[in-house]
């Protein structure tokens, strides 16, 4: 009774949402708090703008936008097979740090667990352009689900990069506010640097302190003391010494090879294109590889979580891809700033999402990232537009940093939810159907403790969890070259004459750690994917002194012939044919 | 494990500087690669050792010259060996399969790690980043070393020889070359190779042109071309979108400098190389540089002859037979980018040759080289930016300098 009376009060709100914004004549329809919303809109921008007013109600629990809009488009559905492949108690569906994180956590219990994910490897989309912040949580919307999960997946991040050994580095975060932070709104200079240097740092602190996050208040003074480099229009700076920086992919990978040490199987290029329903709970999961029957379901799909969740019937979100950019610098300048920053501006830029002037763990700078609202669940194309607005919006906070030092730029998007929270929730339609939906940034700072909440899900909704006795949270750690010292460089070349050959002469990464990457838990089987493991041709050239070599090992590897290695994906390889090939007659290719 | 010399870099630079050093003194030779001659063997065409021997050699054939007298030298010759660091004390530390870690001390040090090629990001196109964006040098590699073609309808970006030279490669390869596209107002290589790669092949050239975007998610499917203006901005409206699978960058060359900066020499930000003296030896005593290290060269002629002189010099450095003098800057006057070397030391040589590029197209102009009053002056026909321009001034001319010396290009001459 309570939730219908709360469904109308919702549906009341959003009628007068729509009335406001142009979408008179929309369906709107309320049920247990999620707003569905059907029928013909102007455009995109409507259709955005809408959703996200309707996502701010209060107790509005999710918002399925089904407006149409001229241009709309609609993706192929692609076929599955039918045959049986296999059957397990849990399908995780998506290879990103969630899928994967989850997948580790449930191998802790005697399950049949099967991990699919679309790509070729772990940690393809979202994931792979994070920049790799282990935020603390201070940044969040105070009260959200996010908020919560990211303090409590930070805290546990000391342990879990040990037993994975990935890199994890605190490398703390100076939170500055300058001349700027306030100069939108129109008060006088002095009362805004007032309030800039001695109330904002304030009200973080103690928002800090609600949330259990260590951090003091640095005077200008020391500020440009430690950090020579930060804007003479620095104000005062809050710096939070336990913000961490972690390498997203190598995490992931460190995550989806020790659940297979535990038993998960992982069945990669493997899409699910069905899910199989009856009597409101899941029987199984229909992929173009074959089906797998089961009871439940974990929906970590990121970007397609919406498509996923529409299969089994249990749509109670839409995702409206966010792209952002970054740009990352030579390691020559790593040192340039000495922790990670970010330059307070209210109210928040459109374009600008938090972000700054971040370390990695690899010790390069980057600037980012940006926002933009794109129509493309794949568009990772980086515009000249969005390039220049982060020369713009970051050159800020370090004026003299040499930035024409670009080695890199990427995008990735983010799996928004109109709620703009992380939607981890069993589906109040479909038995068996958990969501883990929505996770956007800090959704890797996050990871483990959304793994800790989706098995208290589970068991929940009745899946039999017994501990397993053997489980090993530890996984070795691969040979990294450049990280040893001479001694230690001497005893693996011992072993592995291999480990003495530089392939990468940037990032000094030698031909053992690509043939270990070949034959690994999960194989790296394209360039993308060794260089993800190795970080063979991230360095300065990009790979164009090692490419050719790469491309050579992994055919040797492999038995397969140079000319079909693949950067990534299917069909994207590196070269059209053997020398000659164009020259003889008759040869169409 | 101790030497006089360690040459760090086997191609035409290394080559040469061990061959000269190892007349006077023991000589360690140090190679990444399996093979010695560094870019040489994967440049096929000819144009090579026209001022040395008199001949127009293919890269392998004036590769093989050197490396056969290396042979039959003996100087230490480590190839697959990579040098981790070198520290300022001329230590260097590498790693070979063989030997495990190798630690060298040695008395002198010649650089000879020659350069890399600029990649997208430094010219910041946007785009996805799809398979079939390649610099021009590894292009050139994949076809004529690893046996391989990169793409079959071609869009090359720059006008820098490398790129003029791979235009004229993928057409003997059967593949189409779409154009050869170019940011500046006149293209970045020689004259002889835009006549014999592209006029001679009908490639069109593109001036005033840059790639503005690139499609594709598994492989390159169209970039977008457009005109730029006078700040090299593309202008509104001429796009272009071109279809093709393949994109080549042949956007400039960067020196290596990586363990120079390591070893703490002082750069040259012009150069983008060390700067030196008239021996080729680095801000740090006993550690010399040459080659493409120390500046791009158009002509590897002109490497081989510098690098003798590194060689020389370091060998004696090793044996203790330098005497330096007053230190004469050596400062870029009228329409002079650079000039290498960037101060003298010494001045015992019979002749100092500086090289240098200058800033715009002239002709008829003088080459003038000054301490307060002129003391050294040649004409020239024709300079161009892309086109090295050579002055060698005997020492006696220089001897007796107290101040610095600066070079000009100005002037007219009378025909």
């Amino acid at each position: 009774m309570g939730k219908s009376m709360n469904d109308s009060r919702i549906r009341k709100k959003v009628e007068k949402i729509a009335r406001k914004e142009g979408g008179v004549g929309i369906g709107v329809r309320v049920e247990g708090g999620i707003v569905y919303l059907d029928g013909k809109i102007d455009s995109r921008k409507d259709f955005l703008s809408l959703g996200s007013s309707i996502g701010k109600i209060k107790h509005a629990g999710g918002v399925v936008n089904n407006l149409e809009y001229p241009g709309k488009k609609k993706r192929e559905k692609k076929q599955g097979k039918k045959e049986k492949i296999g059957e397990a108690d849990v399908v995780i569906v998506g290879g990103g740090v969630i899928g994967c994180s989850i997948a580790r956590e449930l191998s802790h219990y005697d399950l049949k667990i099967i991990l699919v994910g679309k790509a070729e490897d772990v940690a393809t989309g979202t994931t792979k352009a994070n920049n790799g912040m282990v935020h603390t949580g201070i940044g969040e919307k105070m009260g959200t689900l996010k908020q919560k999960l990211c303090v409590e997946g930070h805290q546990m991040y000391d342990d879990i990069s040990k037993e994975l050994c990935i890199p994890y580095k605190k490398c703390g975060m100076w939170i500055i506010t300058t001349g700027d932070s306030l100069a939108h709104y129109k008060i006088p200079s002095f009362l805004a640097n007032f309030i800039a240097k001695r109330v904002v740092p304030f009200i973080i602190l103690r928002r800090g302190k609600k949330l259990g996050i260590p951090m003091h208040l640095v005077k200008r003074e020391e500020l440009l003391r430690q950090e020579p480099h930060v804007t003479e229009k620095a104000l005062a700076a809050v710096y939070s010494p336990t913000y961490g920086i972690t390498c997203p992919y190598l995490f992931t990978i460190a995550l989806a090879e020790n659940a297979i040490e535990n038993g998960v199987d992982i069945m990669l290029n493997t899409e699910v294109v069905d899910i199989d329903v009856k009597d409101g709970s899941v029987k199984s999961v229909i992929t173009t590889e074959g089906v797998i029957d089961t009871h439940f379901v974990v929906n970590a799909a990121g970007l397609y979580a919406d498509e996923i969740a529409e299969m089994a019937g249990a749509r109670e979100y839409t995702i409206h891809p966010k792209k952002g950019s970054t740009l990352l610098f030579d390691k020559e300048y790593g040192n340039y700033i000495n922790h990670s920053m970010s330059a307070l501006k209210f109210p928040r830029t459109e374009h600008y999402k938090g972000g700054g002037i971040m370390l990695t763990v690899d010790g390069n700078i980057q600037w980012g990232p940006t926002v933009e609202e794109v129509p493309d669940r794949d568009d990772t194309s980086v515009t000249y537009e969005e390039i220049e607005r982060i020369f713009q919006g970051y050159s800020y906070l370090t004026p003299d940093f040499p930035s024409k030092t670009v080695i890199a730029y990427f995008a990735g998007l983010r799996a928004s939810t109109f709620t703009e929270d992380f939607f981890i929730q069993p589906s109040k339609k479909v038995k068996g159907f958990v969501h883990v939906a929505g996770i956007q940034s800090p959704g890797l700072a996050a990871a483990p403790a959304v793994a800790d909440m989706v098995i208290n899900i589970l068991k929940n909704e009745g899946l039999p969890m017994n501990e397993k006795q053997d489980f090993n949270p530890c996984r070795k750690k691969p040979v990294v070259f450049r990280e040893l010292g001479n001694e230690e460089k001497k005893k693996i070349m011992e072993k592995n004459s291999l480990y003495g050959r530089i392939v990468c002469r940037c990032e000094q990464v030698t031909e053992g750690e690509i043939v270990d990457a070949i034959h690994a838990p999960i194989p790296a089987l394209s360039m993308d994917a060794i260089k993800r493991r190795t970080r063979a041709g991230m360095g300065r050239c990009q790979g164009a002194f090692c490419l050719p070599r790469v491309a050579r090992i992994l055919a040797r590897e492999t038995g397969i012939p140079l000319e079909r290695v693949v950067k990534n994906i299917e069909d994207s390889y590196l070269f059209v044919g053997k020398a000659k090939c164009l020259l003889e007659v008759g040869n169409e290719n | 494990m101790k030497t006089d010399v360690a040459v760090i870099g086997g191609g035409p630079a290394g080559l040469a500087a061990a061959l000269k050093a190892s007349e006077q003194a023991k000589v360690m030779l140090l190679e990444r690669e399996n093979e010695l001659g560094g870019i040489l063997p994967q440049c096929i065409h000819n144009g090579f050792g026209n001022f040395i021997f008199k001949k127009m050699l293919t890269g392998p054939e004036y590769a093989h010259h050197f490396m056969g007298k290396v042979e039959k030298s003996d100087i230490d010759v480590k190839t697959e060996t990579a040098v981790l660091e070198i520290n300022e004390d001329k230590t260097i530390v590498a790693t070979n399969p063989s030997d495990g870690i190798l630690e060298i001390k040695a008395k002198a040090i010649v650089l000879a790690m020659g350069c890399r090629e600029r990649s997208r990001a430094q010219i910041l196109i946007p785009g996805t980043r799809p398979a079939g964006v390649y610099t021009a040098g590894t292009a050139q590699r994949l076809i004529n070393i690893e046996g391989v073609m990169p793409g079959k309808r071609i869009v090359i970006l720059g006008s820098g020889d490398v790129g003029l030279i791979m235009a004229r490669r993928f057409i003997l390869e059967g593949a189409e070359v779409e154009g050869v596209y170019e940011i500046m107002q006149k293209p970045g290589g020689l004259t002889r190779n835009v006549v014999q790669c592209l006029e001679d092949y009908g490639i069109p050239l593109l001036l005033s042109h840059t790639v503005t975007n690139i499609k594709g998610k598994k492989r390159v499917e169209a970039v977008t071309v457009a005109k730029v203006d006078k700040s090299m901005k593309p202008i509104k409206g001429t796009e272009r979108v071109i279809p093709c699978d393949c994109l080549i960058l042949a956007v400039g060359l960067i020196p290596e400098n990586e363990l120079s900066k390591q070893a703490g020499v002082v750069m040259d930000e012009k150069t983008g190389g060390p700067v030196v003296d008239e021996h080729m030896e680095t801000s740090v005593p006993g550690i010399f540089a040459c080659g493409n290290v120390v500046h791009v060269h158009d002509l590897v002629d002109d490497v081989t002859m510098v690098s003798e002189i590194a060689g020389e010099y370091a060998a004696k450095y090793a044996t203790g037979e330098i005497e330096r003098g007053k230190e004469i800057k050596v400062v870029v006057g009228d329409n002079v980018r650079y000039v290498v070397p960037q101060f003298l030391r010494s001045i015992d040589m019979d002749n100092v040759t500086f090289y240098f590029r200058v800033k715009e197209e002239d002709k008829n102009v003088k080459v003038i080289i000054s301490e307060s009053m002129a003391i050294f002056e040649k004409k020239e026909r024709i300079v161009k930016p892309p086109e090295m321009v050579k002055a060698s001034v005997p020492s006696e001319l220089l001897k007796g300098i107290q101040n610095e010396l600066r070079i000009d290009v100005r002037g007219k001459y009378e025909k």
